[in-house]
């Protein structure tokens, strides 16, 4: 009896210990889906700096980028590195629609493991300073009346320049072209060049050229007004009953690793949102803290393949899964 | 009537690729509701490539240049050394891969003595080990 | 004046002594990073980001902008000794540069390479400095038509780089363009002759077709002889190791053609280096007294291209400066190290940030300065690399396109593709099949699509809006008239063959 007491003891002892887990002791692999200089690829390497400046992983966080097949190249590399803990990924939007429309991207967010979910992008609506359209609904009305003939410029047809475009169009009744640049800095040079009539942007790549002058913007593609834009209506507040389709960034990890890992990650990534650097990064991208645990993550990624699916469908684009 | 010549095969070759690209073109959208769909464009060079390709063997077919295939055995047999080198690269690593290719292509190619090959071999692929890993960081495949 | 007080400003940085060590470091970097092929400035660039946060910014952006130029002057030093373009820009100055150094001439045309790259980088910092905003906007007004005229324009130079068979030159182009066009469709997510294969979903890679095709290609031609023991043949003597006054006279054009055509494609978002030095390479043929000479090791088939792919560098740093537009994935990396230091590049970056812009602006004239100190006296050395045996020069080209075609992706699967367009290479140098062509195909292929889509997208499908904006229609008339070229040739040759009976 009281050798099993003197046990239980031990154990009761050792449990902690135990569960303290995995710490990272050689660097850690970041894989991005784009080449250096990509959105991810900027967004990884802020975030290993700062984890770095806030010592809150005792290891260096390296960026490996494998770009390649729109995002695909990047999750199936995950996904073949099953139960390797010193791997994480970043993950965005493309990463969670393109299972759904191409056929070879059979690795979905469910196939890794999530991790957490850090950032939401937030996206206004704008149009060249010297166009006619004060507010969102002169533009849908200037397009209801020319059906086809206003442009907008934005990514791929996938892409939440045409999924915002889509929602507006099917409940104004209005209709407008997209033209697909595969580059950022293209789009813009098309709106400023008076090629097309509005974009979609996102706020950091808008800021100094609304400082400048020369683009205004109409309406805000959130749920709630951002800070940087006090006087900017929300598309719901600009009268469009359109639920915004987030664009989302964060982490995942490798199928098939220990329990103890999600969790250690979970940890690191819930403390970095929590830091002043985190904050201040955010606040300088004019990002939206979008912060979600595992859990979160995962029922989010559902609802956010069907809210997917309904809006790529009315868009015509054939589904693969 | 004289065989027709390397011009004429090659021709041929390209044609049927450019057929096989008309085929695949005309099984995508010509015309979308936004603009041109993806089998627009290749479906016109496809055609173009029908179009010279038939040229192309129309006119050359009387002619009979034939290429100097003298050499090509050996080039071939470069390549597949090549293409045996690349195939182990996963498994033996660059290192070894590229130092057996340049053994083979030192002895068997250039007929320069055994003992001249390896020195060959191990030098280059220990100068690669200095250069890439070494000083650059870059990583061997 | 205000550019001058500018100057000054910038120059007052510039000389620091620890920014000229930046900018010392900066540029031998990029030279080296330009000659390996395959690793560029873009993951360079990207390595070296933790480090500069140790600095001050303005230090950093001269180290980082050092790389970006100085990796334009080491591309050429592998595309004329081996015919590897270290560089995507260098294809062009392969065609001639390494036709120089078969013939004995590697040096001169290194030598030439470097001149063309100092004398064309400097004009593209001065275009930089003097013209950037309103240059900026009037780049604004290029849009998807324009860009289709442009591209076309730029395949239009196929019927000058033809050689003896117009129709395998067509043909070359038509598979670059299909080449160009594997991959996921990005207006409809459709696959297109990926053959099943998941690598090929994001296309295929135009360094690694260029590589093989080229490089590989012209080793395995060369496997075919047994004796080749010297690789090439290498000049002795220090006069023939440096181009000659005569060099520098016939490339008098070829220098002010490439510094204007580079630094104005530039300027424009999107086009980039490759193109610049293809449209210069075809200018420089149109108007030469000889251009039977270019494919054979023209002197100024070398520096037409080199100028453009290094003004060109000054070209593409006036819309990421002012507009805040990356041109080139260098570009990109470099407006992202921008914003993590904590700037907001924009309209307003360079009023607002005056010491930094003139500050590298003047860093800029200080480094090709440096470069052309460095490369000139080790153009003898350089040349010295073809001294080695056949035996070990090829195994070693093999070996630094493997390598060099890794280090992009890591992937096993682009090696293998390597390997394959080099058989393609050797196939189409045996069927006299020239593959210059086939690269401009590929090059442009993508954005000729793209442009061309976008317009129909724009103008609601009327071709029409090809012709009716001004610009695109100049250069689609330009295109169509060097078409013709042959054409009319052929007509004249008709006609004088018809006088003589």
């Amino acid at each position: 009896m009281r050798k099993s007491l003197v046990m239980v003891a031990a154990l009761a002892f050792a449990a902690p210990v135990l569960a303290q887990g995995f710490t990272p002791t050689r660097p850690v692999e970041v894989v991005v889906h784009t080449g250096p200089g990509g959105g991810s690829d900027v967004l990884a390497r802020a975030v290993a700096l700062i984890i770095e400046k806030e010592k809150l992983v005792p290891v260096r966080m390296q960026v490996a980028n494998k770009p390649g097949g729109g995002g695909t190249v990047a999750a199936a590399y995950l996904a073949e590195k099953k139960g390797e803990s010193h791997t994480i990924g970043f993950f965005t939007g493309v990463w969670l629609t393109n299972p759904l429309t191409i056929e070879k991207a059979n690795v979905t967010l469910k196939d890794l493991t999530p991790i957490a979910r850090l950032v939401l992008e937030p996206a206004v609506i704008a149009v060249k300073a010297d166009a006619p359209y004060k507010t969102l609904g002169d533009f849908v009305n200037a397009a209801k009346q020319k059906p086809g003939e206003l442009k907008q410029s934005g990514g791929s047809i996938t892409s939440r320049d045409n999924v915002v475009r889509q929602q507006l169009q099917k409940v104004s009744g209005a209709r407008w072209a997209f033209i697909s640049f595969p580059g950022g800095g293209e789009r813009i040079a098309a709106l400023l060049g008076g090629h097309v009539n509005m974009m979609v942007i996102e706020p950091a790549e808008a800021g100094e050229h609304i400082r400048a002058g020369n683009i205004r913007v109409l309406a805000q593609v959130s749920d709630k007004r951002l800070p940087a834009y006090p006087g900017v209506p929300t598309l719901k507040e600009a009268g469009f009953d359109v639920t915004p389709v987030p664009q989302v960034r964060g982490v995942v990890a490798p199928p098939g690793i220990p329990r103890e890992n999600v969790v250690y990650w979970e940890g690191v990534f819930k403390k970095l949102s929590q830091t002043e650097s985190w904050k201040k990064f955010l606040a300088d991208n004019q990002f939206e803290d979008g912060y979600q645990g595992a859990a979160d993550l995962a029922k989010f990624y559902d609802d956010f393949s069907q809210q997917m699916r309904v809006v790529l469908q009315e868009a015509g684009i054939k589904l693969v899964r | 009537m004289k065989a027709p010549g390397a011009d004429f095969w090659s021709g041929l070759a390209l044609g049927g690729l450019g057929a096989y690209i008309v085929f695949e073109a005309s099984r995508w959208e010509y015309l979308g509701p936004d603009g041109p769909g993806p089998g627009f464009f290749p479906l016109w060079y496809g055609i173009a490539m029908v179009a010279l390709s038939l040229a192309l063997m129309i006119f050359t077919f009387k002619e009979n240049e034939s290429v100097d295939w003298t050499g090509a055995r050996r080039a071939l047999g470069a390549w597949a050394a090549m293409a045996v080198s690349v195939a182990a690269l996963k498994l033996l690593g660059f290192l070894i891969c590229f130092a057996a290719l340049t053994f083979f292509i030192v002895a068997v190619m250039y007929r320069r003595p055994p003992a001249v090959a390896a020195i060959t071999a191990v030098a280059s692929a220990a100068a690669f080990y200095m250069v890439f890993p070494l000083a650059l960081g870059v990583k061997l495949p | 004046m205000e550019i001058l007080s500018g100057l000054m400003q910038g120059f007052a940085v510039a000389l620091q002594p620890m920014n000229l060590l930046w900018c010392l470091l900066g540029v031998v970097l990029g030279t080296v990073v330009g000659v390996m092929p395959g690793l560029g400035p873009p993951a360079t660039i990207a390595m070296l980001l933790p480090l500069t946060f140790l600095m001050n910014p303005s230090s950093a952006i001269i180290m980082l902008a050092g790389i970006y130029y100085g990796a334009k002057y080491g591309g050429s030093t592998t595309a004329i000794l081996l015919n590897v373009p270290g560089e995507s820009a260098s294809v062009a100055t392969c065609i001639d540069g390494y036709q120089m150094a078969r013939k004995g001439r590697a040096g001169p045309a290194l030598g030439i390479a470097a001149i063309a790259s100092f004398i064309a980088g400097t004009f593209g910092v001065l275009g930089l400095m003097l013209v950037a905003p309103p240059l900026a906007k009037m780049a604004l007004a290029f849009s998807s038509p324009e860009y289709f005229a442009l591209m076309s324009l730029g395949l239009a130079m196929v019927v000058l780089l033809a050689g003896r068979s117009m129709i395998k030159a067509l043909l070359a182009t038509l598979v670059g363009l299909w080449i160009a066009g594997i991959g996921i469709d990005p207006f409809s997510t459709t696959a297109r002759f990926t053959f099943g294969s998941r690598e090929l979903l994001s296309g295929l890679d135009f360094v690694i077709v260029a590589i093989g095709v080229f490089a590989i290609g012209e080793v395995l031609a060369n496997m075919e002889g047994r004796e080749a023991v010297k690789a090439l043949p290498v000049p002795k003597g220090l006069r023939n190791l440096l181009p000659t006054m005569q060099d520098m006279k016939d490339s008098r054009f070829a220098f002010a053609n490439g510094s204007i055509i580079g630094f104005l494609i530039g300027v424009l978002p999107g086009a980039g280096s490759t193109i610049a030095s293809f449209i210069s390479y075809g200018v420089e043929k149109a108007v030469s007294r000889r251009p039977e000479e270019f494919g054979k090791g023209a002197v100024e088939g070398v520096a037409a291209p080199e100028a453009a792919n290094n003004s060109e560098t000054g070209g593409a740093l006036v819309p990421m400066l002012t507009l805040a537009i990356p041109g080139s994935s260098t570009t990109a990396i470099l407006l992202a190290a921008l914003v993590l230091w904590g700037f907001k590049p924009g309209p307003l970056f360079i009023p607002e940030n005056p010491a930094m812009f003139w500050g590298l602006v003047a860093s800029m004239y200080v480094g090709n300065l440096m470069l052309l100190v460095l490369n000139l006296p080790l153009v003898p050395l350089f040349a010295q690399v073809l001294r080695a045996p056949a035996y070990v020069l090829y195994p070693a080209i093999l070996g630094i396109s493997v390598v060099g075609v890794y280090s992009t992706s890591g992937s096993h699967f682009d090696v293998w593709l390597l390997a394959g367009f080099g058989l393609m290479g050797y196939l189409m140098r045996k069927l006299d099949y020239p593959a210059a062509p086939l690269i401009l195909g590929l090059v442009l292929g993508g954005a000729l699509e793209r442009a061309l889509r976008q317009s129909l997208m724009m103008s609601e499908g009327s071709l029409s809006i090809l012709v009716t904006r001004p610009i695109s229609a100049v250069m689609l008339s330009l295109a169509v008239l060097i078409l013709l070229i042959p054409l009319f040739n052929k007509f004249n040759h008709w006609r004088l063959r018809a006088l003589e009976k």
